[in-house]
């Protein structure tokens, strides 16, 4: 075997926040134009995280090799305050975790009489028959905290959105005496568009909470194994979980993790399957229509939907293990699993803060300008006065039919789904525009801006005192929450109850679910594999999204559920 | 695995041995010799003699009977 056919095969991960350290230095390799000389370029970006003396030295006189060195040290440094080691002692600790790993797979020792604490968790939860079903109620359970944790300060953040923000533009304008479409552009198509997506931040902050204790315990190895024996059965690669696993984040860095994958077949059929991952895009579309039509019974609704996703997902392998993917010669799944550890909580929240940075990124970048173009279609031709009438209403409606068997056929909706391409999170952006515009905030009883600033503060702290005694009533003999108190609707949410039915607004959730990958996850997929297969993965996916909410949709209604 | 030496080590007052610790870790002496050299080597691990006094402050190291008798012990630094 060739040097380079090895290296194709075997390259050890070390690990998210390492692998994206190493990312960024390999990045600088290019940007910088820096020639690794005889080095292997992977090598060289970890020997210099490493800090090693003697490439350091290497480089220091290499052309733009200071440069670099900076680059790795400031990525070390960091490395080191999230992970709390030096990333030597990381990088080593991983390379004996994965000898360990091959050891314990292909060494049968005599029983030790000792069985650690890690031994004793690990009966349990990576047991044939009760892991899968403890991957689940795990995952249950972080989802009903997130929706009924976050549900207060949900509603605080809606408040204040609709409430002082809309005011102090609304104020700014009047100021500047700005003419009414300005005051609509401002009001209707940012406010309401950008907004009604951040409103949403608290609960990714705390379901990205969650999903970092998950990972820094160890319990996301954990899963990966669990899940790589189910997955097998139905003819996939256990490495193949670990992507779909990053997929509940995001589905773009997921599709580039596929990289780890030996096989090419194994990669396209995992970055088939990596958008049928519930991604967090999608998580404020869940919420909105969940506390609209399902009350108390949200997160169970929305966990759900994550368990749909990976069903479906597993089905989808079987397909096309069957037709287009043929397996090739499997290669061995070897996967460390680390003792069991106490998350750091300084890193839990690094960890937590750069994902949902991203998603208020997203929001001042890609969701503003889809609602700028949103509203400018929502008002042209120039001065409509029906939003049915407009470019957006018109061509909306064109499409509709096709989504009235799923019981959502009208032009709303299906604009709303169009504008999704883009980004899942539209979803409510064009929502928030088509169903609040008019529904002015401020015109309510005008304020001082001292009483906003008490109304915020308090709404704050008695939002914080409700989840404290969700949290609380989530124990068993607790219940601070009287039943009618549980769960309120944000506007958007209120607005949805007169136009969907609760079977119609599950139909739209799992066609939302299984629908076409946003214009970022194809982009990977085409950058990765080819045009071929991003159409593919576009066309599939709709079309399975179309069947399955016909089947929700029309068997609820035989049924009876309509 | 690193880590997992070092928290088996965590609270243990005379330390461990190179064979109680392959076997707490189940794993060969050779192999976990190698991880000890380098936590030692990077100020994680302190090197003690049986009777658990710090063999870095011992001169006579070479010459100790008690260690070559019984083996280095092996303890986390502790914190200043």
């Amino acid at each position: 075997m060739t040097t380079s056919s090895m290296q194709s095969l075997f390259r050890l991960d070390y690990g998210g926040k390492m692998e994206r350290a190493i990312e960024r230095m390999l990045a600088a390799f290019e940007e910088n134009k820096f020639d690794t000389g005889r080095y292997p370029r992977r090598w060289l970006a970890i020997k210099l995280l490493e800090g090693d003396a003697d490439i350091l030295s290497r480089v220091q006189s290499m052309q733009g090799g200071a440069q670099i060195i900076a680059l790795a040290q400031q990525n070390a440094e960091h490395l080191k305050s999230m992970l709390g080691d030096e990333v030597d002692l990381l990088t080593a600790d991983r390379r004996y975790g994965y000898i360990n790993g091959i050891v314990r797979q292909s060494l049968q020792r005599p029983l030790m009489d000792r069985i650690t604490l890690t031994d004793r968790i690990d009966d349990i939860v990576t047991h044939k028959w009760l892991g899968l079903p403890f991957f689940f109620m795990i995952m249950y359970v972080i989802f009903r905290l997130v929706i009924d944790v976050s549900a207060p300060f949900l509603d605080w953040t809606d408040a204040v959105i609709n409430g002082p923000i809309a005011h102090l533009f609304s104020f700014i304008l009047n100021l500047i005496t700005a003419p009414a479409w300005i005051h609509s552009l401002v009001i209707d198509g940012i406010v309401a568009g950008v907004g009604g997506v951040l409103v949403f931040v608290p609960g990714l902050l705390i379901l990205y909470f969650f999903l970092a204790l998950l990972e820094d315990s160890g319990y996301m190895s954990r899963a990966a194994f669990v899940m790589d024996r189910f997955m097998r059965v139905v003819g996939l690669h256990g490495k193949s979980f670990i992507p779909m696993i990053l997929g509940f984040g995001c589905a773009v860095p997921a599709i580039y993790a596929t990289r780890t994958i030996a096989s090419r077949r194994d990669r396209v059929l995992t970055a088939l399957l990596v958008p049928l991952m519930s991604c967090s895009a999608r998580l404020p579309v869940y919420v909105v229509f969940g506390l609209a039509f399902f009350g108390a019974r949200a997160g169970t609704v929305i966990w759900a939907m994550y368990a749909l996703g990976i069903i479906v997902a597993m089905l989808a392998g079987m397909v096309f293990t069957r037709t287009i993917l043929k397996p090739d010669a499997s290669s061995a799944f070897v996967l460390e699993l680390p003792p069991y550890r106490q998350p750091a909580l300084k890193s839990v929240l690094i960890h937590m803060w750069e994902n949902t940075r991203e998603f208020v990124r997203k929001a001042g970048t890609t969701i503003l300008f889809a609602s700028l173009v949103m509203w400018l279609l929502l008002n042209m031709p120039w001065g409509v006065t029906n939003q049915r009438d407009s470019y957006f209403g018109k061509v909306s409606g064109m499409i509709a039919p096709v989504f009235a068997p799923l019981g959502f056929g009208n032009w709303q909706t299906s604009g709303a789904l169009v504008t999704g391409f883009m980004a899942k999170e539209i979803v409510v952006s064009t929502m928030s525009q088509v169903y609040l515009s008019g529904e002015d905030a401020v015109t309510s009883e005008p304020l001082t801006f001292g009483e906003e600033m008490t109304g915020t503060g308090k709404g704050f702290i008695t939002a914080s005192i409700d989840s404290g005694k969700i949290l609380l009533s989530i124990l068993p003999g607790v219940d601070l929450i009287p039943a009618d108190e549980a769960a309120d609707d944000t506007a958007l949410s209120h607005a949805l109850q007169g136009q969907f039915t609760p079977l119609s607004a599950m139909s739209m959730l799992v066609f939302v679910l299984l629908y076409v990958p946003c214009a970022a996850t194809l982009g990977a997929i085409k950058h990765e594999f080819g045009t071929s297969w991003a159409v593919i993965s576009a066309v599939y996916q709709t079309s399975v999204a179309w069947i399955v909410a016909l089947i929700v949709y029309q068997g609820g209604m035989l049924l009876g559920f309509g | 695995m690193l880590k997992q030496l070092v928290d088996l080590l965590e609270n243990k007052e005379n330390g461990l041995s190179l064979s109680e610790i392959s076997r707490a870790m189940k794993a060969q002496p050779s192999a976990v010799l190698s991880m000890i050299d380098l936590l030692v080597q990077k100020g994680k691990l302190i090197e003690i003699g049986p009777d658990g006094k710090c063999c870095t402050t011992c001169g006579a190291q070479s010459d100790c009977n008690l260690l070559a008798a019984r083996g280095k012990r092996y303890m986390v630094k502790p914190q200043n």
